[in-house]
């Protein structure tokens, strides 16, 4: 009986929130949405960000050239539109006029470009600055492909030549080569216009603690470890259909809170408006009761990796064993509360290139016990995990530990700090270990070829230490490759190579939740994950 | 160890430098005897060795075997099944028994308490004997390391040591072993001191003992009484500091059934309203860490005849 | 005690620099190459070279630890790995957060501790006596963090008592079930050692004298026993404030309170070792001063205390 009315309430809800969108409620102005922050972000300054929390709040305040609507396509941004050249190694940005960076922050301090335009020379100096070898970018060499790159970072050249202002609005950019997905990599979170007079005035190193950008937040005010408060951008470029000013509110207030059950506390407590929902929460959140409850998959997959290198993971078999051993469906169903997908191969189903008939690895665990007995182990063996310290972590290898345990394996588990644990394995030190890759840039370049490819063994991604030349030559040939169905043949055939080989045990596919109180409007969940969400078209309902 | 303990055991060391003669047979006997009529010193007796018990005969006493994860079989009735007949604890997201995590989980209490103090206690007692019996240069030495060790917060300096290294049972008592040894030591360090101007022990030297006989035969014994009960004492905090490591996320690996570890996977969903996950644990923790502290105010009363008027 | 002071303080020199060193042990011989973790997934060879050369690690051991004694003494410990943040900066940003956790705490604990241990003492063997001593021992004997939990379930989440955790906008409500967490193991241990002075004092001739000539009951315990059982109580209410710093460490975490606990939590999971090293500097730096204040203190409560 409960369940119908919840049911019946959610029915409603839907109704009432389609029945929104079609006859256009009117915007409100005003309130601060208030978020949480899953950790104190290192950096705010998008130059050096390379983590999720703190390109969270980087997109409130920084902008790209071009951004991912929230089905992942690229979209304008501060480009208003963009032609290819030259067989794609040259791309020529029109620029959107009217574009200020912030004028006013930290309690209305004037900035020190003082809120000027945004022209093409802006990006040619940012794009300079980033690449610099003394900037030392931690993410400059997803452009490496710019042409003049290598001889910049070297110090030959003492600017970057690929990148170039034919006038104030139009911005040049030249490629050594056709890299396909370069326009993907734009959208990427460092890649932002920077005010010259405000990082002169910080410095490289303080200017992370007083950003300023062109996005429809300005900064406000960052207590550590407690919140950081963003202010509306009175002067932000965009506008919505009816020619409102955005944003709609008032500004932006992320308490910083480390732990999951605080955070859902919180939000049901209704200090916070979004949460992000952890398996304990996951059938409450769901059922609708507490909130507008969103979910779609995310581009990234949950893997176990061996190093094919290091005994005994050097036998195709053992690695065959290790994936026909695990129960992906109950572990999913029930440890991850069913938040997640199966993993068969590497690509997650809706990224390009995606093969929903490719054949993975069923739960098989005499298979497996045959397997392991064919490659020299009839009585089994024993090996070591390695994952990086966390709670999620723990709980899942905790459960594949038993089921390890059936075919004769022993797991033993080993944990380490994040550091470290990459550290050892990108040297090639760790037989077995956890990963996870959540997509750079939506292209399944960003996975096979990062991943897998000889080339990229060791710290560039490919931590299993596969070397297949096939699967090279697939990869490569679909890099350069323009015609996009061609390029997805190409995928499925390399990722048909990987899953036989299993370089990977292959767990599960991302899948994003996020709640939000039912006053929230104008609310998306993005397909790359609630972290790249901005908050230029919500408002709040009060 | 808190600095309270620390005060105690000065006051403790205090009381015993007041009675230079050391005492035999009669100190035991008085001791248990007075032991006897504290009840709730009795009760914490009892409580540990009750704990001992169920960490010697786990296997015989715990339901199930507390590794073995019931979801594959039986599905989703196992996960999280709130206490019942068959689970009188409930079980956990794997479908583990609680009941039976929860008295496998005395033994890594144990484990911990004992073989920390068996490792502050060889430090502690060596550099507290060394540094009252030589006095000098040698003990301004050792009182100057026992002040430095001192001066870092407790759990802050076991956090140091663990956490950038791949976490074990070992690692964990010998961290808090390696911190714990100066409340011994000082205590060692004062009853030496008060002992070794004895007439019997100048007796034993005049007669040409060696140094090592004198401290091993004539002063150490003498000793015991006081470092009895500072272990006892030191053993609750111990346990306590091993459940807090593991709480943050430090020290343990699954599969073991650590109780610290047990509250911080239960937490999660104490807040979602399965409160058995943590709540189990956290008592079986209160109960032996309690047991500890009965056990030792006691035995500081007993063996220190000035307190009990 | 002038001199006292004086000497008490350059006796605590000799122990710091020993803290020093003990830091630097414990921060240096680590497995993993920091240069190598700090580079990040980035790092080419050439980069981590100029890290290992940035940051000295390619200095013999002994010129390393000169050098970190000297960044020590001079407080300048340089900036955080994860954010760049100046290490001083970081920790005294949190510090006050820490600061006001630890006095309300402190605050609960004595005002919880003494009345229960007065009144325990006065009322020796009722009910009321067994249940509070009873509790001062639970009070000793569970994790505060599982203390912390059950109360945030409690009075957040089934009775809403408490709107949340956090510091909220420095509202008081805030600040109360932390600091109850927080204060209950000192509040504990302050009610035993109150009950027990005051029984030995409330025994003597004098509180016996006072009976007899009448004075109203509330008169001989307040103004007469309470006074002389002060002593050993401000003693372990000063030793406590010291052992409360570090308490804070499993305390914020559990409320989220953004103090220098879990700071050093973090710090620890991510190998900042700047971080690392400037908190436990500061923290035992902290202990050290405030247990010389304990000493100073008891010294002027008892005046049989001598100052040579």
């Amino acid at each position: 009986m409960r369940r119908h009315i919840v049911l019946v309430l959610a029915v409603a809800l839907a109704l009432a929130l389609m029945g929104g969108v079609a006859v256009a409620e009117q915007p409100k102005y005003g309130g601060i949405w208030k978020d949480a922050l899953g950790a104190n972000p290192p950096h705010l300054d998008p130059v050096f960000a390379t983590d999720t929390t703190s390109a969270e709040v980087g997109y409130q305040i920084f902008e790209t050239l071009v951004g991912l609507d929230p089905d992942g396509n690229v979209v304008p941004l501060l480009a208003e539109s963009w032609e290819v050249h030259d067989g794609g190694t040259r791309f020529v940005f029109n620029l959107r006029k009217g574009v200020h960076f912030h004028a006013t922050t930290e309690g209305g301090t004037p900035t020190a470009n003082g809120g000027r335009e945004v022209t093409a020379h802006d990006w040619v100096w940012t794009f300079n600055y980033i690449c610099s070898p003394e900037t030392n970018s931690p993410r400059a060499y997803f452009v490496d492909m710019i042409k003049g790159y290598e001889e910049y970072q070297s110090g030959k050249a003492d600017r970057l030549a690929g990148v170039t202002a034919l006038d104030d609005y139009t911005l040049q950019i030249e490629t050594s080569y056709p890299f396909a997905p370069f326009i993907q990599v734009l959208t990427y979170n460092t890649f932002v216009v920077l005010p010259k007079e405000d990082i002169e005035k910080w410095g490289t190193a303080d200017f992370n603690f007083h950003p300023v950008g062109t996005g429809p937040f300005k900064f406000e005010q960052w207590l550590q470890d407690e919140k950081i408060v963003l202010s509306r951008n009175e002067n932000y470029w965009m506008k919505d259909e009816y020619g409102n000013q955005l944003p709609y509110l008032d500004g932006i207030e992320y308490r910083i809170i480390v732990d999951y059950t605080i955070e859902y506390t919180e939000y049901k407590l209704g200090n916070i408006y979004q949460s992000y929902v952890d398996t304990p929460y996951y059938e409450e959140a769901k059922s609708g009761a507490v909130g507008q409850f969103f979910e779609r998959p995310q581009m990234g997959t949950y893997y176990y990796g061996f190093n094919v290198e290091l005994e005994p993971f050097t036998d195709k078999r053992v690695r065959q064993a290790f994936n026909y051993a695990i129960d992906r469906e109950t572990l999913i169903d029930i440890v991850l509360e069913g938040r997640a997908s199966p993993a068969k191969g590497v690509l997650p189903p809706g990224m390009f290139g995606y093969n929903p008939d490719l054949e993975g690895y069923e739960y098989n665990p005499e298979k497996a016990k045959q397997l392991l007995a064919e490659a020299g182990y009839p009585n089994g063996l024993e090996v070591t995990l390695q994952y990086n310290t966390n709670l999620g972590h723990k709980r899942l290898a905790e459960a594949l530990q038993a089921q390890f345990a059936q075919i004769g394996v022993k797991l033993n588990l080993r944990n380490v700090d994040w550091g470290v644990h990459l550290d050892t394995v990108e040297r090639g030190e760790v037989p077995f270990f956890r990963m996870g890759w959540v997509v750079d840039y939506p292209d399944p370049d960003n996975f096979l070829y990062v991943l897998l490819h000889s080339d990229n063994i060791g710290p560039q991604g490919n931590y299993s230490r596969f070397n297949n030349p096939d699967f090279d030559a697939l990869t490569e040939g679909a890099r350069l490759e323009g015609d996009p169905e061609v390029r997805r043949h190409l995928y499925q055939l390399a990722e048909k190579i990987v899953v036989e080989e299993a370089p990977w045990l292959f767990i599960y596919h991302y899948v994003d939740h996020s709640l939000v109180k039912d006053f929230v409007r104008g609310y998306q969940l993005p397909a790359f994950g609630q972290y790249t969400n901005k908050f230029t078209k919500v408002w709040l309902d009060l | 160890m808190s600095k309270q303990e620390m005060v105690l055991s000065s006051a403790v060391a205090k009381q015993y430098n007041a009675e230079k003669e050391p005492k035999g047979r009669s100190l035991w006997a008085d001791g248990w005897r007075r032991l006897r009529k504290n009840r709730l010193a009795m009760l914490g007796l009892f409580i540990i060795v009750f704990m001992t018990f169920l960490a010697i005969f786990a296997p015989y006493v715990a339901p199930y075997d507390p590794i073995e994860q019931l979801i594959w079989t039986k599905g989703r009735a196992a996960k999280l099944a709130s206490p019942s007949r068959e689970h009188w604890f409930g079980t956990d997201l794997y479908g583990r028994d609680i009941l039976s995590r929860v008295i496998y989980g005395t033994r890594i209490s144990l484990t911990i308490a004992v073989a920390a103090s068996v490792v502050s206690l060889v430090i502690g007692v060596s550099l507290g004997a060394v540094a009252g019996y030589y006095g000098g240069k040698v003990d301004d030495f050792i009182s100057w390391l026992t002040n430095v060790i001192y001066a870092f917060p407790f759990l802050l300096f076991v956090l140091s040591i663990v956490a950038f290294r791949p976490a074990s049972l070992t690692l964990v008592y010998i961290a808090i072993g390696f911190v714990s040894w100066p409340s011994i030591a000082r205590v060692v360090r004062g009853q030496v001191l008060s002992i070794k101007e004895t007439e019997f022990v100048e007796a034993a030297r005049a007669v040409g003992a060696s140094d090592f006989e004198i401290i091993f035969r004539h002063i150490l014994p003498n000793v015991i009484a006081p470092v009895i009960v500072q272990v006892t004492l030191g053993m609750g905090s111990m346990i306590m500091t091993e459940a807090s490591l593991t709480f943050l996320g430090f020290g343990t690996q699954p599969p073991t059934p650590s109780w610290g570890y047990m509250i911080n996977q239960g937490r999660e969903y104490l807040l979602s309203g399965q409160w058995w996950w943590s709540v189990f644990p956290g008592l079986a923790i209160s109960l032996t860490v309690l047991g500890f502290n009965l056990l030792g105010d006691g035995l500081r009363d007993a063996l220190d005849p000035r307190l009990n008027k | 005690m002038g001199r006292y002071v004086v000497r008490r303080l350059v006796g605590a020199i000799p122990v710091f620099i020993g803290v020093i060193v003990v830091v630097f042990i414990l921060t240096t011989m680590v497995p993993g190459d920091p240069a190598r973790i700090m580079a990040g997934q980035a790092g080419n060879p050439e980069t981590i070279a100029r890290i290992r050369k940035e940051m000295g690690l390619d200095d013999p051991l002994h010129i390393q630890m000169w050098n970190f004694f000297k960044s020590a003494v001079t407080f300048n410990l340089g900036r955080s790995y994860r954010n760049n943040m100046d290490v001083n900066e970081a920790i005294l940003s949190r510090f006050p957060a820490t600061f006001k956790l630890a006095l309300a705490g402190m605050v609960i604990a004595i005002v919880l501790g003494m009345t229960s241990g007065i009144i325990s003492a006065v009322k020796q063997y009722s009910v009321l006596d067994y249940t509070s001593m009873l509790l001062a021992l639970v009070g000793i004997s569970a994790p505060s963090f599982w203390i912390g939990l059950l109360f945030i379930y409690f009075f957040c989440v089934i009775l809403r008592w408490i709107p949340g955790t956090g510091t909220g906008n420095g509202e008081f409500v805030y600040l109360i079930l932390p600091a109850l967490t927080l204060g209950i193991r000192p509040a504990a241990l302050i009610a035993r050692m109150t009950r027990s002075s005051m029984l030995e004092v409330i025994r003597q001739d004098y509180i016996r004298t006072a009976w007899a000539k009448g004075l109203g009951a509330k008169t001989v315990v307040l103004k007469h026993a309470l006074k002389n059982a002060m002593i050993p109580v401000v003693t372990i209410v000063g030793v406590q404030m010291a052992s409360l710093l570090s308490g804070v460490v499993l305390i914020e975490q559990v409320f989220q309170w953004p103090g220098v606990g879990r700071l050093f939590v973090e710090a620890l999971t991510y190998r900042d070792f700047p971080i690392i090293r400037g908190e436990v500097l500061f923290l035992a730096g902290l202990f050290i001063i405030s247990n010389l204040l304990v000493d100073l203190s008891y010294a002027l409560f008892d005046p049989r205390i001598r100052y040579d």
